[in-house]
C-alpha cells in the first residue's frame, strides 16, 4: 500500500483536480474516491437501516428525519413532473443523487480533509469536489431526461424536438438548435455548479484555518455550518434540476414558453398521461 | 502565505503546461476510466436503493395515502350521512307538526261539537223542564179550578139555599147551580 505516512499539513495543498493515493490495477484510485465511498456507504448504512426500522414498524428520531424528508421530496417530484407514474420512475434516481451528495458534501466539513496527507498528497477530498463526480452524475440527469422524453414522444418524435423544418418553421427551428445546445450546457451547468462549490468550500475551510491560526478552533465551527448549509442547498439544487430537465423533457413543444431555457427559475411540468 | 495564494494558479499552470495536449476537460481531473466507473457504481447504487430501499418508504407513503383517501371518503360519507339525517329530522319535525296541527284542529272540532251537543242537550233539557213545569202548572190550576168550582157550587148553594130556603130541595139546587155554572162557563 501507498499509505505509508500520515502527517497533518503545514501548508494548505490545493489541487483543481482529485489526487491519485493509489493505483488498483488500471485504475488510479483518488483520495475523492475514498472519502466517496466512505460517503456512499455512510448512505447506503443510513437508508437501509431506516428501511429496517420502517419494515419493522420501528420509528425514532433518524427515521423520521429520513422519512419526513423522503417524502416531502417525492411530492415535489411530483409536482414538478406533474405525472405520478413518471415521477415515480424518476425520482429514485434524483432522491439518491440528493442524498449521496449531500452526505459526501457534509463529510469534507470534517476535520482530518485536506489536512491529512499520504506524501503530500491529502488522503480525503469531498466526492463533489471531483469534477469526474460531478460529471457523470450530470451525464447520468441528461441522458435520463432523454430516455424519458424518447419513451414519450418516440425517437424520432424527440429528435424533432431539436430538428425543425427552417422552411417551414424557421423560429422554431433556431429554437431547436438552442434547444440541443440548451442540453450540453446543463450538462456542463449542472457538473461546474455542484464542483464549483464543492471545492471553493474545502479550498475556503482550509484558507479560514491557515489565517485564523490559533482561534482558527472558534472561527471554523461557523464556516463549517455554512458549508453543510450550502452542501443542503448544492443537493437540493441538484434534485429539483434533475426534475426539471425531465419535466421539461417530457413536455410537448405546446407546453413550454421560451423560458424554459432558465429551467431553475421556471418549469412547467409535463402534461399528465 | 503569497506562496499559499500562488499554489493554485501554479498547479494549474504547471498541469497546463505539462500537458500541453491535453483537452481542458482533462486538465480539470476528468479521468474518462474513472468517470465512467462513477457513473456505473452510481446507477448500480440507484438500482440498489430502488429495489430494496425506496420501495418501503414508498409503500408508507402509498399507505398512508390510502388511509387519507379512505378517511376522506369515510368523512365524506358521514357528512352525507349526517345531511340525510338532518332531512329525515326535518321531515320528521314537519310531519310531527302536520300531525300535532291536525290533531288541535281534531281536538277543537270534537270540542265544538261537545260545547254544542252540551248546549243542545241543556237547551232541551231546560225545554223539557219547563213544558213539565208548564204542564204541572197547567195540572195545579185545573185542580185549582176544579176546587174553586167546587167551592163556588158549595158557596153560592149554600147563599141559594139561605136565600130560597124551603123552596126548594138540597138535589134541585145542585143541578140548577150545575146548570148556572156550566152557562157562566160558556
Amino acid at each position: 500500500m501507498i499509505l505509508t505516512t500520515f502527517a497533518a499539513s503545514s501548508e494548505p495543498h490545493i489541487s483543481l483536480a482529485a489526487e491519485e493515493i493509489f493505483k488498483l490495477g488500471p485504475v488510479s484510485i483518488t483520495n475523492s474516491i475514498i472519502l466517496g465511498v466512505i460517503g456512499v456507504g455512510v448512505t447506503v448504512a443510513l437508508l437501509f437501516y431506516v428501511a429496517n426500522m420502517l419494515q419493522n414498524g420501528k420509528r425514532n428520531f433518524v427515521t423520521g428525519v429520513v422519512q419526513w424528508a423522503f417524502e416531502g421530496f417525492y411530492g415535489q417530484a411530483e409536482e414538478i413532473i406533474g405525472d405520478k407514474t413518471t415521477a415515480r420512475r424518476i425520482f429514485p434516481l434524483a432522491i439518491t443523487m440528493f442524498f449521496v451528495i449531500l452526505v459526501t458534501y457534509w463529510l469534507s466539513v470534517l476535520p482530518g480533509v485536506g489536512t491529512i496527507t499520504v506524501n503530500g498528497t491529502p488522503l480525503f477530498r469531498a466526492l463533489p469536489a471531483d469534477l469526474n463526480f460531478t460529471f457523470a452524475l450530470a451525464i447520468i440527469t441528461v441522458v435520463a431526461s432523454q430516455v424519458y422524453a424518447v419513451r414519450k414522444h418516440g425517437f424520432f418524435g424527440n429528435v424533432g424536438r431539436y430538428l425543425k423544418n427552417p422552411i417551414k418553421d424557421p423560429i422554431g427551428a433556431f429554437e431547436g438548435i438552442l434547444e440541443f445546445i440548451g442540453e450540453f450546457s446543463r450538462l456542463v451547468a449542472l457538473s461546474f455548479r455542484l464542483f464549483g462549490n464543492a471545492f471553493a468550500g474545502e479550498v475556503l475551510l482550509l484558507l479560514i484555518a491557515l489565517l485564523t491560526g490559533y482561534v482558527a478552533g472558534l472561527v471554523l465551527p461557523f464556516f463549517m455550518a455554512f458549508e453543510l448549509f450550502i452542501g443542503f442547498i448544492q443537493a437540493y439544487v441538484f434534485f429539483v434540476l434533475t426534475l426539471i430537465f425531465t419535466s421539461l423533457a417530457l413536455a410537448t413543444h405546446g407546453d413550454h414558453s421560451s423560458s424554459d431555457h432558465s429551467p431553475a427559475v421556471t418549469a412547467t411540468p409535463a402534461k399528465q398521461e | 502565505m503569497s506562496s499559499l495564494f500562488t499554489q493554485f494558479a501554479a498547479t494549474a499552470a504547471s498541469e497546463h503546461g505539462s500537458e500541453e495536449k491535453a483537452d481542458i476537460l482533462t486538465s480539470l481531473g476528468i479521468d474518462w476510466t474513472l468517470l465512467a466507473m462513477q457513473l456505473i457504481a452510481f446507477l448500480i447504487l440507484v438500482w440498489i436503493l430502488g429495489k430494496f430501499v425506496y420501495p418501503v418508504f414508498l409503500r408508507i407513503i402509498d399507505e398512508r395515502q390510502e388511509k387519507l383517501d379512505e378517511a376522506g371518503k369515510a368523512a365524506e360519507q358521514a357528512q352525507e350521512k349526517a345531511e340525510a339525517a338532518e332531512e329525515k329530522i326535518a321531515d320528521s319535525l314537519k310531519q310531527a307538526r302536520k300531525e300535532a296541527a291536525d290533531i288541535v284542529a281534531t281536538a277543537k272540532a270534537e270540542a265544538t261539537q261537545m260545547v254544542e251537543k252540551a248546549e243542545a242537550q241543556a237547551k232541551t233539557r231546560s225545554e223539557r223542564i219547563v213544558a213539565e213545569a208548564h204542564e204541572d202548572i197547567q195540572k195545579d190550576v185545573l185542580a185549582a179550578r176544579k176546587t174553586l168550582e167546587k167551592d163556588t157550587i158549595s158557596l153560592v148553594k149554600k147563599a141559594a139555599g139561605l136565600a130560597v130556603a124551603g123552596i126548594a130541595d138540597e138535589q134541585l139546587d145542585t143541578a140548577l147551580i150545575k146548570q148556572s155554572v156550566e152557562g157562566a162557563k160558556k
